[in-house]
């Protein structure tokens, strides 16, 4: 089901925070304790091709631009400061922007969908969310600030993807009016924002509110096109929750996915966005789908079967649809066909990030 | 008396009556009734009992009762072990709960009941993170009390259930609450001091607080409420001042006494309109420091306690159970020892409002604002409460010595109130600077002052702290306090600062003076304690050395209110993570975190929530506070204590097992291949055939659920009549074929399968032969070009001069778009939309169809598949970058709203005259940038062949465009 590519050892000296790969799944950066951001063939595993020291604490996240941009990289730290790291080749990187206009830690970064340009929003221990945009084609940046997003602190961010679904599926809506830009912000009043981008401001849309503690994580699904939005969100209350709306974004109903072992803190959409990755303090990483019944099962990506969380004996697929489609939709309740040897063979190797504890 | 004579430093000496440096005082000097003294006892905290008898004094190594109404001065005393101080005691104020006490260390809050031999421990709360810094009992419920500590929350608790908090405030702010107050007359509301803020909770609706009062510019060091009125409160604060709230007008302070030092406690008095504050004094300034004052008048106390020789920790009352009218004072110092303070019936008269103040009380803004004219300081009732004290009551320890000393009413009583007169002043704009030096406070600690010279315009002033001294020259314009002229700074020769510290010090000094005078406020004073304090800051952040200083300010809560308290806002950090990125590929890690070795400061099954759960992560604020720390050096206490060896951080590593990050593809379960993705075929002159293709690639690479898929498609594909290929329409009309493909497309979109559904989408997205024609076309054009463009939004070319040439009399206005592209020089072609006339797939679901086509775009490029990528591409009708380059929205004359359209729908009337021709303008138009004036195309073409300017008005088109467009570029 899935296949290990690579297991690289970050010879990070202190806790890794945060990895991720770029856009091409070629390269690899890591965030670190020891305040360094490393940054790694993906298929080799070879010593870090770059090590960037900037930050004077922890750094909590990273995040890629799209290539479009080049191959740039933005860090947030304990330390207050965000730094944007540009590279020609992937063995020297330069600091292309550092911002340290936040009080307190900053917890996450992301950048937004390239539609918009470079732009880039972080969430900080101080309550403010800051968005800063960065005009290419003189490499000045600007940022705007959102003062007390959320009370106590603001922990993760996440951009609403540029597609946002076709109202009407008319032609005629022009693109212009529909490009606008959101943001859900997840922080320590328990709560789930979503911001609009409105004349140069930024609004609270909505405030999503179903976590009984801080909300440690949040993600918005990528779109592939339909008419529909989704947001999940992981909170310390050990609750990863699916929020969906339709196209307009207004009414959002929240289903648990599921309630978890310990506190849940970093959650990831697929790029088609109909899997969710979830980790948390338990350290073990599980995948999730959603069913064609709206419920979500766990993927045993060890065996290839999938495990039904809720209701055991509910079969997924309806016979009212037509048969030729029955071989794929057992693909949706079993995904995968027991595999080769080889992918059991690496599918036990990502247990064993679980099973090391 | 002009008033910078007053304040000739000459004549300060003679002036003040009692001479040289101590202000003049007007009010009453008590000693104390009686007093006990415990040399041994190490009491942090002190309360007094319902009744009236018993005092507690609470320490780390015991508890003590004492009994007032006995002169035998012994002490009860029982051992308690604890490696923690007592950071505070509280005796239950309720009768029937009478024997009860509650004393908190650190995080725990024991409840005490006082059996006839010893204490007996009743039950313990735990419910705080961190340590409790108050607690209070409620007024009417003896079951109630609340505690706040620095973890930020408030926890009400119910003693009939003491296992968790009956009610949790959460402050959701920075700083740990370090006061709290039940309303002493209703009960329902309560008040907790953040900083300098305080949070009004009503207990009824405790999930967020009703009020917030901005109440300091320093920490709060005591709540207190009103014994009579039910929204009145009184705070005293670290910033010199005790304030009078009301929480219905949280606005502001209803009144305000300023004093010089910080004030620790400010309590009403019980019966009585007075109120007694504890000062707690700058190191070596010992003045007196309990002083009772008057609720109705803020300039002057009505009596000061004078006894003990260091701080004062605590004061109560202790209730007089027979006498109503009188009360006592009990406070317990760092001196140790316990004083006890009679207030009799006069002096609570003296805090009743006279009643000229009553009146002036309807109008409090005025009465606060205005300049005291100094009759109104000469006020016969002060003179009067120098010259009619009782003298000496005397009983055994007695001593009330009436002071009047204030010989000299003039000069000195004048000076005496100018500190008051100075705040209140201050906030408003004033005209000279005679009168700001009048109103500048003399008294201000560690600050001398040589000169002050209005006419010449300067101020001398000698800066004593932090072990430093600095003679400090202040040189005024002539056009200041106004905007653009702050008062000039210097140091002057005897300083004794090094240029890079005077240099921070200096620009301490432009920062304030420059906030102030920009709002044309005079700055001086606040320029002075600016310095003062960044003095002290400088050699506290050296040395240390004024450490002890410190400490006396906040004698309970030192240290409690460190750098960590940042951490508790932070969450905890992520031990494990995962990150898929835009093709498919997921990227784990999980550490084995070992909590021994983080040493947490709970041990809880769950994982904390923040950050400063970590027991070493005071190593982090202090990361914070300096932003320096060894770059090698781990960040968790014990590793780091390890790592000091650098040789063992190896080995550290390997023990606590590296930090690996694992790289998996899950592409297939994401129902998208690359290898697959290169070897599709999109082929269409034989739709079927391409279908058999593509299905045989399926079952190559193990995704045999597609097959059938593939063999349903070329089912589509196959035309069912021979030679139907000629007559497309009949074909693609067939609405079984219409319906099942688009509910095939749209299961594999939903199910997330994109791969399969974007090539179905694509391969029938047009006739395979009659579109062929068109889909050369749309091959041709640049995918940029949005097909959805007007044939009228001219798109305006590079090369200017070859296409110029007439004239129009609407406006024109044009606009940029965002960037240029290389596709300027092509002209639009409209490709008729019946190129879905012969599609399978409806044109309502087209768009929809282009997104899904889109976004399978982005995953070929992240594959690097480009001309994958280029081919999908080509199948997408509606691209959204909007237009780019220059365009033209022409203004309808009538209307004069800007149209994209040649005619004005609600006017009804075409918007472009061609103003070579005069006719409307349908087709291709282009227009002179700068004039304006334009028109049918090959119109203006002609015309500028053989003119140079323009047709109506003389400008010069074809050059003033282009250097625009120059501009532009």
């Amino acid at each position: 089901m899935v296949s290990l590519v690579q297991e690289i050892d970050t010879e990070h000296e202190d806790m890794v925070h945060h990895a991720a790969l770029d856009f091409y799944g070629l390269l690899l950066a890591t965030c670190s304790s020891d305040g360094s951001v490393r940054i790694f063939h993906s298929r080799k595993n070879n010593k870090a091709l770059a090590e960037l020291k900037g930050h004077q604490g922890p750094v909590w996240q990273v995040a890629w631009a799209h290539p479009k941009f080049g191959n740039i990289l933005a860090s947030c730290s304990y330390d207050r400061k965000v730094i944007v790291w540009k590279s020609t080749t992937p063995r020297d990187w330069t600091r292309l922007y550092e911002y340290s206009n936040h009080d307190s830690s900053v917890n996450s970064v992301d950048f937004a969908p390239s539609e918009y340009g470079l732009v880039l929003a972080c969430a900080s221990s101080d309550g403010s969310i800051s968005v800063l945009s960065c005009n290419t084609e003189y490499g000045v940046w600007d940022a705007k600030k959102i003062p007390n997003a959320h009370t106590i602190g603001v922990n993760a961010i996440s951009w609403c993807p540029a597609q946002a679904p076709d109202p009407a599926f008319d032609q005629r809506v022009t693109s212009r009016t529909s490009a606008v830009k959101r943001l859900v912000s997840g922080g320590c009043d328990n709560l789930v924002k979503i911001w609009r981008e409105d004349n140069d401001r930024w609004v609270e849309e909505q405030r999503l509110e179903a976590h009984s503690d801080w909300v440690r994580d949040v993600a918005w699904a990528p779109s592939i096109g339909l008419p529909r939005s989704q947001i999940a969100t992981a909170s310390q209350d050990r609750h990863v929750i699916v929020w969906s709306s339709n196209s307009d974004l207004t009414q959002w109903t929240s289903s648990v996915l599921h309630t978890f072992d310990d506190a849940v803190w970093s959650i990831s959409w697929s790029t088609t966005g109909n899997i969710l990755a979830v980790t948390g303090g338990d350290n073990n990483v599980t995948l999730w789908k959603e069913n064609t019944e709206g419920q979500w099962i766990r993927i045993n990506y060890e065996s290839g079967t999938a495990i039904q969380s809720k209701q055991p004996s509910l079969h997924p697929h309806s016979h009212s649809q037509q048969q030729q489609q029955a071989p794929q939709q057992h693909q949706h309740q079993a995904p995968s066909h027991p595999g080769p040897s080889s992918d059991s063979e690496h599918s036990s190797n990502l247990s064993n990030s679980q099973l090391s504890n | 008396m002009p008033p910078t004579e007053t304040l000739r430093p000459g004549e300060r000496g003679g002036a003040g009556g009692s001479g040289g440096t101590g202000p003049e005082q007007t009010y009453i000097i008590r000693q104390s009734n009686k007093y006990y003294e415990h040399r041994d006892s190490q009491a942090t905290a002190m309360s007094v009992d319902y009744s009236g008898q018993w005092v507690l004094l609470a320490g780390r190594g015991h508890l003590a009762l004492q009994r007032l109404g006995q002169d035998d001065g012994s002490l009860r005393r029982h051992e308690r072990q604890s490696k923690y101080e007592v950071s505070v005691a509280e005796f239950a104020i309720c009768p029937s709960r009478k024997e009860y006490c509650a004393i908190a260390t650190s995080q725990h809050i024991d409840i005490v009941r006082w059996g006839i031999a010893e204490p007996h421990y009743e039950m313990s709360l735990r419910g705080h993170t961190r340590t409790v810094t108050d607690i209070d009992w409620h007024g009417k419920d003896p079951n109630l009390l609340v505690s706040c500590s620095i973890d930020t929350f408030s926890h009400i608790w119910d003693l009939r259930e003491p296992r968790k908090p009956a009610l949790s405030l959460n402050a959701v702010c920075m700083s740990g609450a370090t006061q709290v107050g039940f309303n002493r007359v209703s009960g329902n509301l309560l008040a907790a001091a953040h900083d300098g803020d305080l949070r009004i909770w009503d207990i009824r609706k405790g999930s967020c607080p009703t009020h917030y009062i901005t109440a300091h510019l320093n920490r709060v060091h005591g709540i207190n409420w009103s014994h009579k009125r039910e929204t009145c409160l009184a705070t005293a604060s670290q910033d010199g001042t005790v304030k009078y709230f009301d929480v219905c007008n949280p606005r502001r302070a209803e009144k305000i006494i300023t004093t010089m030092s910080p004030v620790w406690r400010a309590r009403y008095t019980p019966i009585g309109n007075g109120l007694v504050s504890i000062v707690v004094p700058h190191l070596g300034r010992g003045e007196n420091s309990l002083l009772l004052w008057s609720n109705s008048k803020q300039t002057d106390p009505i009596c000061s306690f004078v006894g003990h020789t260091d701080v004062i920790l605590d004061f109560a009352w202790r209730p007089n159970r027979e006498s109503s009218t009188e009360i006592e004072l009990v406070t317990w110092s760092r001196d140790r020892t316990l004083r006890v303070w009679k207030i009799d019936d006069n002096m609570l008269k003296l805090c009743e409002p006279s009643a000229e103040e009553e009146e002036s009380r309807f109008e409090p803004d005025l009465s606060e604002l205005r300049v005291p004219t100094p009759p109104e300081f000469l006020h016969p009732r002060s003179i009067l409460v120098a010259a009619s004290l009782p003298i000496s009551t005397g009983d055994g320890a007695c001593n009330t010595l009436p002071m009047a000393r204030s010989p000299s009413f003039g000069g000195g009583y004048y000076r005496r109130e100018e500190p008051h007169i100075a705040r209140s002043l201050t906030d408003q704009p004033t005209c000279s600077l005679h009168h700001e030096f009048s109103l500048l406070n003399t008294n201000m600690p560690h600050v001398e002052v040589d000169t002050l010279d209005a006419i010449k315009r300067y101020a001398c002033f000698k800066i004593c702290a932090g072990g430093h001294t600095v003679i400090l020259q202040v040189t005024f314009a002539t056009s200041y306090p106004s905007p653009s002229a702050p008062p000039d700074f210097q140091f002057c020769q005897g300083t004794t600062l090094s240029s890079e510290v005077s240099g921070v010090l200096l620009k301490v000094l432009r920062c304030n003076s420059l906030q102030r005078v920009k709002k044309s406020r005079t700055c001086l004073e606040q320029c002075l304690r600016a310095l003062v304090a960044a003095m002290k800051k400088r050699v506290a952040a050296v040395g240390g050395a004024d450490r002890s200083q410190l400490l006396l300010q906040s004698p309970r809560l030192e240290g409690a209110l460190s750098s960590t308290l940042h951490d508790a806002c932070i969450p905890y950090p992520r031990t494990s993570g995962v990150h898929f990125n835009a093709v498919g590929m997921l990227t784990t890690f999980a550490q084995p975190v070992n909590n021994k070795r983080l040493t947490l400061r709970q041990h809880t099954a769950l994982t904390p929530r923040t950050f400063s759960a970590i027991n070493g992560s005071g190593l982090l604020g202090n990361v914070m506070a300096t932003a320096q720390r060894d770059a090698n050096a781990s960040f968790y206490l014990q590793e780091r204590m390890i790592s000091g060896k650098p040789g063992k951080q190896r080995a550290i590593r390997q023990m606590n097992g590296s930090p690996v990050v694992h790289v998996y593809d899950t592409s297939s379960m994401l129902h998208i291949s690359r290898s697959m993705a290169r070897e599709f075929s999109l082929d269409k002159h034989n739709i079927a055939e391409t279908c058999r293709r593509n299905g045989e690639i399926c079952r190559q690479h193990g995704r045999l659920d597609l097959v059938p898929v593939w063999l349903l498609a070329e089912l589509i594909a196959t035309p069912q009549v021979p030679h139907e290929t000629l007559n497309e329409l009949v074909f693609y009309n067939d609405p079984f074929k219409k319906s099942l493909l688009e509910s095939l497309i749209m299961h594999y979109a939903s199910s997330g399968d994109i791969q399969t559904a974007v090539l179905l989408a694509c391969l029938f997205d047009k006739c395979p032969t009659g579109g062929g024609a068109i889909m050369e076309m749309v091959s041709r054009l640049p995918p940029q070009l949005n097909l959805q463009i007007s044939p009228y939004h001219t798109v305006l070319p590079l090369d200017v001069k070859s296409s110029f040439s007439s004239i129009t009399c609407q406006q024109l206005k044009q606009l940029r778009s965002n960037s240029w592209s290389d596709s300027l020089d092509l002209e639009v072609k409209q490709v008729q939309p019946d190129a879905y006339a012969c599609s399978l797939i409806r044109r309502a679901k087209v768009p929809l169809f282009d997104q899904f086509k889109r976004s399978y775009a982005e995953i070929l490029f992240g594959w690097q598949l480009l001309s994958k990528r280029a081919l999908i591409l080509k199948h997408t009708q509606n691209m959204p970058p909007p237009v780019q380059g220059v365009e033209f929205v022409t203004e309808c004359g009538t209307c004069a709203k800007p149209k994209r359209t040649p005619k004005c729908e609600p006017c009804k009337r075409p918007v472009l005259f061609c103003v070579l021709c005069r006719l409307p303008v349908k087709g291709a138009a282009n227009a002179c940038l700068a004039c304006g004036h334009g028109g049918h195309m090959d119109h203006m073409m002609q015309w500028f062949e053989k003119h140079q300017v323009c047709a109506t008005c003389g400008c010069k088109c074809l050059e003033r465009t282009s250097e625009l467009l120059a501009l532009l570029s």
